[in-house]
């Protein structure tokens, strides 16, 4: 049976537990002796949505991989928890939902039925899987559509389909690989907005693994960023983004004759795509600009107040560039 | 369970709502699950189960049906015959025999059966990649492939032993007296033993050639064509042995005629019957195509041999796999 108790929103269960979720100590994992995926990681993760954020390759797989006991480390320990990953890892796989990066669908079972079958699988009597397979795919989004077959669903339909599977067991942790991997903007919005329910309201702890730093940095509580196996940066976003309110001025022409002048005038503007991002010192930051762009007469199409990504932080510390999508040789093209 | 898990969350009413691409997100709340969780030998019991259903088309389109429906159909159909010719004509001597059965029709059939499902068992997960799903679970990495393995071996059971149980109960009705009930008990115990090892032997060996690709139709012929053609391939080396070089001795066939049936599981297993029957042949020995000659005892040990050896290799094949 279910339990049908819900106590009044806010009493946030995450919050009740303040040992770390997630822990790991000089881990290690070596595939070979040529490649290093994990490299002396050491960190602690407390409850809520914490982003891992890392380039292709840098670990953020086989990290997961580890927590769920599914592979050893080579050196170092982990846990999750409270549960070892190398020796508890059946404790480990009875709490957690896993939601893999690559399509792991089969096409021809209705979404209903793959979900109650993986409720099963997590241990569910047959009735509590059917039950809670209805409520998780509900939780998703997905209503009549999930008597279909699954290779009639569209990309983002597949992604809200993973997610529920990993929901079905009511796990404590949800470990999300690229959970908006193959989305369009609107479907990486929807499915953000989804995880960020699950961690508020739910009270399940997520780490969410991207490579995309913009786009996860909105529903993060947490940001852990690694590369090579290495972590380079683990913060919460408060004490990350912390006075770092910046003025996002966009001007239709002229924006290197604003930037000498704003330069002259005492603020230290920087170009950013096609406009300039300037440090708010104060409320008399908005009247210089307002005044520069004034005196050169200069068309202003856009000045806003934005919170500092912390994309822009991460480039300007330049051993965090290899996070950076868009710092690549490869030139991908910016997505935020 | 930690603590808090009996701690329900949820914001209670249903006003709240969630516009995303794709559907409106209702908030009816998350209910908390703090009921009693299966373990292990549950898990491994339903997927036993779920693996059994597909290895039969059950829970997939009608078109899946119609194959395993169709072979089950014929391999029934000698029984059906058996019981059929008893009744119209009573006093007559039963037919076929429990143990070899008919052994054409069941080797064509099995062969079919195994060709055709094992890859419905194990390439399908393989083939969509779920294997994380499973592993991500609370099982352990051997019960994926024991699970299946269980389960291919139930469903080649009954393919194999529900047509003996047919012919049974055909010949008992017939029959009068409880002595002959308990003459045809009897020899339908050897009879159900034996097709436990063409369950056994060709569930494993037919799983393991599935596991190694999850494109179904290379399954499908990395099954069917060695079984096939060694089963031919056999019988050939069979008949050349006993034509071109002769009995060994008297009475004892060539070495090559007796050897033949090691290379197909098929010929393999029509040899271990021979062996076991080699005292006393019943009337079966003459439909029986394995020659054994001397080596009887081998065929024995490489049907065991063959058998442990496909099973662990299915497990090692699961060791891996899906994770790195």
């Amino acid at each position: 049976m279910i339990s049908p108790t819900m106590p009044p929103a806010g009493s946030r269960v995450a919050q009740a537990a303040p040992a770390a979720v997630i822990q790991a100590a000089a881990l290690t994992k070596r595939y070979g002796t040529a490649v290093t995926a994990l490299d002396d990681l050491t960190i602690a993760i407390g409850s809520g949505v914490t982003g891992l954020i890392g380039a292709n390759g840098a670990g953020k797989s086989t990290l997961i991989k580890i927590l769920l006991g599914l592979l050893e480390p080579t050196s170092g320990a982990a846990s999750v928890l409270g549960h070892d990953c190398v020796t508890h890892g059946f404790a480990i796989r009875t709490l957690t939902g896993y939601m893999p990066e690559h399509d792991c669908l089969p096409p021809d079972v209705s979404a209903t039925e793959l979900v109650t079958h993986f409720g099963r699988m997590s241990g569910l009597p047959a009735s509590a899987a059917r039950e809670r397979a209805a409520d998780s795919l509900r939780h998703v989004g997905l209503y009549e559509e999930r008597y279909r077959q699954i290779g009639t669903y569209s990309t983002g339909m597949r992604q809200r389909v993973k997610l529920a599977q990993a929901l079905v067991g009511d796990p404590r942790l949800l470990l999300l690989d690229e959970p908006t991997n193959g989305l369009d903007p609107a479907g990486r919005t929807a499915m953000l907005e989804l995880i960020a329910r699950i961690g508020s309201e739910f009270g399940i702890s997520i780490l969410v693994a991207s490579h995309l730093l913009g786009e996860i940095e909105q529903i993060c509580d947490q940001i852990v960023a690694i590369d090579g196996g290495r972590l380079l940066r683990a913060d919460t976003i408060s004490s990350v983004t912390k006075a770092s309110a910046v003025l996002l001025v966009e001007v239709d022409e002229g924006a290197e004759l604003l930037q000498a002048e704003l330069i002259r005038r005492g603020l230290t503007p920087a170009p950013f795509q096609r406009g300039l991002l300037v440090q708010l010192a104060g409320d008399d930051t908005y009247d210089v600009i307002r005044d520069s762009v004034a005196d050169l007469g200069l068309p202003l199409s856009r000045m806003e107040q934005r919170r500092h990504r912390i994309e822009e932080l991460f480039r300007a510390d330049p051993a965090l560039a290899s996070v950076l999508p868009e710092s690549q040789p490869t030139g991908a093209s910016s997505a935020s | 369970m930690p603590a808090d898990a009996t701690a329900a969350q949820g914001a209670g009413n249903g006003s709240d709502t969630t516009t995303g691409r794709g559907g409106v997100i209702h908030n009816i709340g998350y209910r908390r699950y703090d009921a009693i969780r299966l373990g292990r030998p549950a898990i491994v019991r339903a997927l036993m189960w779920h693996s059994l259903r597909s290895a039969f088309g059950l829970r997939r389109g009608a078109r899946a049906k119609i194959f395993p429906s169709l072979l089950f159909a014929i391999m029934c159909l000698p029984a059906v015959v058996n019981a059929v010719a008893l009744a119209t004509h009573p006093g007559g001597s039963p037919i076929i025999s429990y143990d070899s059965y008919v052994p054409s029709i069941r080797t064509v059939v099995m062969l079919i059966f195994v060709a055709l499902e094992a890859p419905n068992v194990v390439s399908a997960d393989l083939r969509n990649h779920t294997l994380p799903l499973y592993f991500a679970r609370p099982i352990r990495r051997i019960d994926y492939p024991a699970a299946k393995l269980a389960a291919f071996v139930i469903a080649c059971l009954l393919m194999v032993e529900i047509p003996v149980l047919v012919l049974y109960l055909g010949n008992v009705s017939q029959v009068h007296g409880t002595h002959a009930v308990f003459e045809q008990t009897l020899q339908l115990g050897p009879g159900l033993l034996y097709g436990a090892a063409w369950a056994v032997l060709l569930a494993s060996i037919s799983l393991l050639l599935a596991s190694a690709t999850g494109k179904r139709v290379f399954a499908i012929c990395a099954i069917g064509i060695p079984l096939f053609f060694s089963w031919i391939l056999a019988n050939v080396l069979a008949h050349v042995g006993a034509q071109a070089f002769g009995p060994a001795a008297f009475g004892q066939p060539s070495a090559l005629a007796s050897l033949a049936g090691l290379i197909s599981p098929f010929t393999l297993l029509g040899g271990v019957l021979r062996w076991l029957q080699a005292p006393n042949p019943g009337p079966a020995a003459v439909l029986q195509a394995t020659t054994v000659g001397q080596y009887g005892a081998l065929y024995g040990a490489v049907f065991l041999l063959l058998t442990v050896a496909a099973a662990g290799g299915l497990i090692l094949r699961y060791r891996k796999v899906g994770v790195a």
